[in-house]
């Protein structure tokens, strides 16, 4: 295994930025997420970032195309798009999954999304292991393993005193090539994971849930929520978004931007007509999104154990709870 | 990189008052560039996405047909902001057209079977597709007798008037219209759909029927098909939900697993009946 000591990660790092545009967990105004590498940025890589990587390919506010309306003619011009290579690097195993969910969506079934699928081919993924679950963590719960992250270009280890990379794909190799004389090549044994303070057993419930969907327990589940997003919002799968448009004089925007199906708007029809009129529907759609529906139409759950929702929700809709709960009923 | 959401520019060629209420009018489009004519292909049953560039974008089923070539039309009833303001284009009046999106009429399932087509009211656009899909010399041979009950309120509210009546005397379809209640002048059925459909559909052990109407007359007719014979399998209807993407990724559309943009809007009965009550 290629070895570096932690304190060199910098130096590290800073050799990438000069051949790729790097994004590292970084502390930003207090919150802790991915941004571009700079000298100085304050690393944040004792525990998950709070924002996920998810706005790397699928930004919460991105550009669709520019359009000028004069009288009778339109003119429609398209957004360039950055052509630069992206090393991300310290996406941990939850994040590495979510990643796999949304290209399920952005990639598969027929269309595919030229937004995402530009940013993602340029991206090469360092995967970085967990050697301490957080309070809220529960990926092994998901079928995630914390020190091997899915679909990476390069997995490094955190093993204490130092950070251990192994190339995985081709693309990681020859990352890793131009900083070979960085590192030392020796054999490291990965430290184990401590115990984890959460579990969910989702053994069965997509198929359970199949007959769950007039069950009274959905009153129950959502009594408390108040359907503020905040759960969608640090998610790292939750993947929805609106289409908009921004409009001076004659110049305007197509955006699209991050939604949520807590809103009222999210499925409200011209004319009024609601399917989803209440908050119940709501929370049992968001649910039954990431445990029945993502599974029966893409095969895996929308859902990575990442603990952010459980973290944030300011009135503790825990998911581990309402996976206990609906199990039960 | 192929950008979905870049919509083809369309030039309003022509629009059409439907109803003396003015809240319903169709507007025939044509392309802008000759190849955007020849790319967009479409089938009955597709919808497209229509746009006002700064207002906004919202899902119409098509109601032209494949061989009406060069052309694409669409009826549209004034509900929200931006039919409002579609309301108020004019002839020349360039707009977006993003599509076509969704399946359609299961083509297929209806070749060499008798159709039973039931519309009310101006959810009648892509049923109209449909009929003179099967009308077109070329098609008609690949379907066997043709039932068509159509109803409004009143005789104003009828789309397609003209077409309508070139309809009625046409041999090779059986065109039953009906209004709610009695007006003067009108010369055909009186009486809600599903009612008439009792009386003037044959029960069929072939046939295969499409239904398009306001939810209370589907709810109504369903019984009434099902006791000519028709099982859910041979039902189908289309359904409308609040669509952004059209290509099964903003995600709002979705019934349980199925998005209505994606997976539909054309659903048989019997493929409701397995998903969950919420459209």
């Amino acid at each position: 295994m290629k070895t570096i000591l932690k304190a060199k990660l910098p130096e590290l790092l800073e050799q990438l930025a000069k051949e790729y545009k790097v994004l590292v967990p970084a502390k930003l105004e207090g919150v802790s997420r991915f941004a571009a590498y700079r000298e100085n940025l304050e690393l944040a890589l004792e525990e998950n970032v709070t924002m996920p990587p998810k706005d790397i390919f699928f930004p919460q506010t991105e550009e669709m195309y520019k359009f000028k309306s004069k009288d009778q003619s339109l003119e429609i011009e398209e957004i360039p798009q950055d052509e630069k290579l992206q090393v991300i690097f310290g996406v941990r195993s939850c994040d590495m999954k979510s990643i796999d969910c949304l290209d399920q969506v952005f990639l598969t079934k027929g269309f595919v999304d030229p937004f995402y699928q530009d940013k993602r081919d340029k991206s090469i993924l360092i995967a970085l292991s967990c050697v301490k679950p957080m309070e809220s963590c529960f990926c092994t719960s998901m079928g995630i393993d914390p020190q091997k992250g899915q679909g990476a270009d390069i997995q490094a280890y955190d093993l204490g005193e130092k950070l251990g990379f192994e190339g995985i794909t081709e693309r990681g190799q020859e990352v890793l090539s131009k900083v070979s004389g960085m590192f030392a090549e020796e054999d490291a044994a990965i430290p184990s994971i401590g115990e984890f303070n959460l579990t969910a057993d989702v053994e069965g419930l997509p198929e359970k849930l199949k007959d769950m969907f007039d069950h009274p327990i959905w009153d129950d589940i959502s009594r408390k929520c108040l359907n503020c997003s905040t759960c969608a919002y640090v998610c790292p799968t939750c993947h929805c978004f609106d289409i908009a448009s921004e409009v001076r004089g004659e110049d305007g925007t197509k955006i699209r931007c991050w939604d949520c199906c807590m809103v009222d708007e999210y499925t409200v029809m011209a004319g009024g007509h609601q399917p989803r009129p209440g908050k119940k529907e709501r929370v049992r759609n968001r649910f039954l999104h990431k445990l029945r529906y993502f599974p029966e139409r893409y095969n895996m759950l929308l859902c990575t154990g990442c603990g952010r929702c459980v973290v944030k929700c300011p009135v503790n809709l825990d998911i581990t709870n309402v996976i206990k709960k609906l199990q039960e009923a | 990189m192929q950008n979905l959401y870049l919509p083809y520019q369309m030039r309003i060629e022509k629009i059409v008052e439907e109803s003396p209420e003015k809240d319903l009018k169709t507007f025939e489009l044509s392309f802008l560039d000759s190849q955007d004519a020849v790319d967009c292909k479409y089938l009955p049953g597709q919808f497209a996405e229509v746009s006002i560039l700064g207002i906004g974008e919202a899902p119409f089923g098509i109601a032209s047909a494949p061989c009406e070539t060069g052309l694409v039309r669409f009826s549209v009833k004034k509900a929200g902001l931006f039919t409002e303001n579609l309301h108020q284009a004019e002839v020349g009046d360039i707009i977006g057209l993003r599509g076509p999106l969704g399946n359609s009429w299961p083509l297929e399932k209806l070749k060499g079977k008798d159709i039973v087509i039931i519309g009310g009211g101006f959810a009648f656009t892509t049923l109209r597709s449909m009929i003179r899909f099967i009308i077109e010399p070329k098609n008609r041979k690949d379907f066997g007798q043709v039932d068509i009950v159509y109803g409004n309120r009143n005789p104003g509210q009828m789309l397609y008037k003209e077409e309508l009546e070139e309809w009625l005397t046409r041999k090779d379809l059986n065109l039953h219209l009906t209004i709610d209640k009695p007006a003067e002048g009108w010369q055909n059925y009186v009486g809600f759909v599903p009612q008439i459909t009792e009386q003037v559909i044959k029960p069929s052990h072939n046939a295969v029927s499409l239904v398009c109407g306001p939810p209370i007359m589907i709810k109504y007719t369903l019984p009434v098909l099902e006791k000519l014979g028709l099982n859910p399998e041979r039902i189908y209807t289309s359904l409308e939900m609040k669509m952004k993407c059209g290509i099964g990724m903003c995600g709002r559309c979705n019934i349980g697993s199925k998005y209505v943009c994606k997976d539909g809007p054309v659903f048989s009965v019997a493929e409701l009946e397995k998903l969950p009550s919420e459209y």
